[in-house]
């Protein structure tokens, strides 16, 4: 496989090396629109080619048909002008077309230089690893991805296994690349060494097709940027005939506001109060004087913090899904900590996980059953231990309609078939129709479209306005930015700085969040 | 104690470890690549019976260790196809290859005549090679072998990289142009090949006969071996080694003139079980299993 690409002749920069024409993709029944629709796009010899594109946009599919991954449904794909037809990943390569994944593809058990063995094109009973730790040096060398061959994966932090990814491919030596989402687990720090990285690649002549929706991103490294809205495209041109605000407006329909205005926090009374938490199953760290929050009833507390760095295990504290090693947990005065998750529950503490499929929903049950998975044992929805079939549907109609989910019917869709966007919806619904004082919410507009992100800001507002008190755990800084009263940073496990809402300097938030110590009060 | 007692245990031992190392090092290789296949001791029964038909039908021992190994190839080829195309249980089919194989041996043994109990000629058994102080299999050195091939095929080939692959992280394996599925569907039916040999070795080699309780809960003993070795099958050999020792141990107690009359032989003969329950406790915890381990791979 590598050595189709040193048969190959020469590029010259400007050359296109992939192009798709009409590119249309859709899946049968359950998404409302075709995921991909008709579009054209091409990326040229070194250049660096953003699809830029919020969550649901299409910009993954795009890149895993040019790919070789998934199928497309219609259009044309074209290397070097020459029409293919790529049915597999490995396809894709031995064009010279190869992906980094959103998700890490890498087997943690392994060390790295045998998760790139995984992708060779080897006889069944070689073993070239010596070879293969050689030219992963080399590389490692020439484009300054500082990791070690020889160590396993799992050892490695998010920012060397995402290296290590880019290690993988690379040692295929494509000519595209196509980089979906590469800097999610990142900080902002590593996210700048692998825009230089990038740029080295594409200096070389080889095409980089990257895929965001964080607009600095988009101009920290771009030559050209694609905007794509619902599957379709709308325009690409050269980055510097464009600006910010005119590629947010086109990306996402309206500007986002910097901060929403609203009142002061009124109340005193406080919603949630940690006292030195320490959640279990953080990495240990003996001298951690654990996690001291406070959010009052009507706050909005911003948690922000590069994933990994705690959020998950604090939040399973806070809803008592697992008892924290040391410190307490205080719901509206009451000290819960080491209560069941039902405890919580019905205090009043609503829960918007971030791994919304795995314990959001349940996804093999109905749609209707689902949204009743936190009521079903109240009245109307139940009495005497048998459940009221019309309360419910009634309920859940109501929340599929007030949240705009689409939902093919109440008691015969399985959660399964729906899309990320959807199961929010309903899960939004779920968790705030009671009103509940206490609301712990992560990433909650993950794969949501710019007006249900909307709509669910100002839900948000309008529960805070009600006396809520809300925990908003994002990477997103723009999301924590516009709606919390303060912000505070998490890193390795502890809460590294707190700041008012308001005027918040992003690049503070991003020291902080890199584990710069500047511990403020 | 004499010398020819000490040759005795070890004879015992080897023989007893064959069938529960072949077993467990094709389990090895399933399970590195995701599958889990309960049914071991199914196939051990089924096949220590289509062994000795083999054998007799065709005059032949080559054919009928043949015979059982085809009859593990199909067994693994259908509890693969159920557990990769058709995204089935493990667990469920596992127990149903079990359940299948008491039923049909004691069926079959009790059409042919012989409820219970079916001899093998002699002539058809696999001739051991004499060693001056014992009689030797050669399924004790095909084992041996069978164990160090397993061992480089998993940790030093490039197949084995693709395998362990598909059992730690399918999606990256799949992303990377490995088929999964082939990979896995093969992997089954490397194991039932494996654990046909070892069921043959039973009816053919070792005892001469085929009975409804023959394999004496051997497979599930390779299950808790796979779990002491860590996958890893010269660890497995050694496990099986260890078993069979204790196997060979209670055969010698029960038989050894004035030891045999203090030690009632139903102790000794637990000893096997009691030593696996023993380290499959202290191993479970330590060892590592593949990530995917049981769990059907669908992409999207």
């Amino acid at each position: 496989m590598a050595s189709h690409s040193s048969t190959r002749t020469p590029v010259k920069k400007g050359d296109v090396l992939l192009e798709a024409r009409g590119l249309s993709k859709g899946f049968p029944g359950v998404w409302e629109h075709l995921i991909l629709d008709k579009l054209d796009f091409d990326v040229r010899a070194g250049e660096v080619h953003t699809l830029l594109g919020e969550n649901g946009a299409g910009k993954t599919v795009i890149a895993n048909i040019l790919s070789g991954y998934y199928e497309k449904t219609e259009g044309e794909i074209l290397v070097r002008g020459v029409p293919v037809h790529l049915r597999s990943p490995r396809e894709g390569l031995a064009h010279g077309i190869a992906m980094v994944h959103q998700e890490l593809m890498l087997v943690p058990a392994f060390t790295v230089a045998e998760n790139v063995m995984v992708g060779l094109d080897a006889p069944a009973f070689s073993y070239d690893i010596s070879r293969v730790e050689q030219k992963l040096e080399e590389l490692v060398e020439r484009y300054g991805l500082q990791v070690d061959p020889r160590v396993r994966v799992e050892e490695l932090s998010a920012g060397q296994q995402q290296r290590v990814e880019i290690l993988k491919v690379l040692y295929h030596e494509p000519e595209v690349l196509l980089l979906d989402e590469p800097t999610s687990l990142l900080t902002p720090h590593e996210a700048d060494q692998l825009f230089v990285v990038l740029r080295a690649m594409a200096d070389e002549g080889k095409g980089i097709v990257f895929v965001s929706h964080k607009m600095r991103e988009v101009f920290a490294v771009s030559d050209r940027v694609t905007v794509l809205k619902l599957g379709k495209m709308q325009g690409t041109c050269h980055i510097s005939d464009t600006n910010e605000e005119e590629l947010t407006r086109r990306t996402f329909g309206e500007t986002v506001p910097e901060y929403m205005e609203r009142p002061a926090v009124q109340s005193e009374a406080l919603a949630l109060e940690t006292c030195a938490l320490v959640p279990a199953g953080l990495r240990k760290n003996p001298d951690a004087k654990g996690i001291s929050i406070k959010v009052r009833c009507g706050e909005i507390l911003g948690l922000a913090g590069v994933s990994g760095n705690g959020q998950t295990e604090l939040i399973e504290a806070l809803t008592g899904m697992v008892s924290p090693d040391r410190g307490e947990v205080w719901i509206l005065d009451q000290n819960l900590t080491g209560q069941p998750p039902r405890v919580f529950i019905d205090r009043g503490v609503a829960h918007i996980p971030e791994r919304r499929k795995e314990i959001g929903i349940v996804e093999q049950m109905y749609v209707a059953e689902n949204v009743a998975l936190k009521d079903y044992r109240k009245q109307p929805f139940s009495k005497a231990t048998v459940l009221n079939r019309q309360a419910i549907s009634d309920h859940a109609a109501q929340i599929v309609k007030r949240f705009n989910a689409l939902v093919p019917d109440l008691w015969e869709t399985e959660c399964r078939i729906l899309s990320g966007g959807n199961v929010q919806r309903l899960i939004l619904g779920r968790e705030t129709w009671r009103k509940p004082p206490v609301i712990i919410a992560s990433h909650p507009t993950e794969g949501l479209d710019a007006r249900a992100i909307r709509h669910t800001w100002e839900l948000f507002l309008e529960l805070r306005a009600l006396g809520s008190g809300i925990l908003l755990v994002s990477e997103d800084l723009d999301e924590i930015m516009s709606l919390s009263d303060r912000i505070a940073v998490i890193f390795d496990g502890e809460i590294v700085g707190t700041v008012d809402g308001k005027g918040a300097n992003r690049e503070n938030l991003g020291n902080w969040m890199a584990g710069g110590i500047n511990r403020a009060a | 104690m004499e010398l020819a007692h000490l040759w005795g245990i070890l004879f015992i031992s080897l023989h007893a470890m064959v069938p529960i190392t072949l077993a467990a090092i094709g389990e090895s290789i399933e399970e590195s690549a995701g599958l889990f296949n309960i049914g071991l001791e199914g196939i051990l029964l089924l096949s220590a019976l289509t062994g000795a038909l083999g054998a007799q039908a065709s005059g032949s021992a080559v054919m009928g260790l043949v015979t059982g190994m085809a009859t593990g190839a199909i067994v693994g080829l259908l509890f693969g196809f159920i557990s990769t195309t058709l995204r089935g249980s493990q667990l469920i089919s596992g127990v149903g290859i079990n359940l299948f194989a008491l039923g049909f041996v004691a069926l079959m043994l009790t059409v042919m005549g012989a409820p219970g109990f079916h001899s093998v000629a002699r002539e058809v058994q696999v001739a051991l090679i004499p060693l001056g102080v014992g009689n030797l299999s050669p399924l004790v050195l095909v084992t041996v072998v069978l164990a160090i091939v397993a061992w480089w095929l998993l940790r030093r080939t490039q197949l084995g990289i693709w395998i362990r692959a598909v059992g730690e992280n399918p999606a990256a394996a799949d992303v990377a142009g490995i088929r999964v599925n082939a990979i896995r569907l093969g992997a089954a039916i490397a194991a039932g090949v494996f654990a046909g040999l070892a069921g043959a070795y039973l009816s053919i080699d070792w005892f001469g006969a085929v009975t409804k309780e023959i394999t004496a809960g051997r497979g599930f003993i390779a299950l808790a071996i796979v779990v002491f070795s860590g996958l890893n099958p010269l660890l497995a050999l050694l496990g099986g080694f260890i078993f069979g020792f204790f196997d060979g141990l209670a055969t010698w107690v029960a038989t050894y003139p004035g030891i045999k009359e203090i030690i009632p032989w139903q102790f000794v003969a637990m000893a096997p079980y009691v030593v696996t329950l023993a380290v499959v406790a202290g191993a479970i915890g330590r060892v590592r299993f593949p990530s995917a381990l049981g769990v059907p791979y669908v992409r999207e």
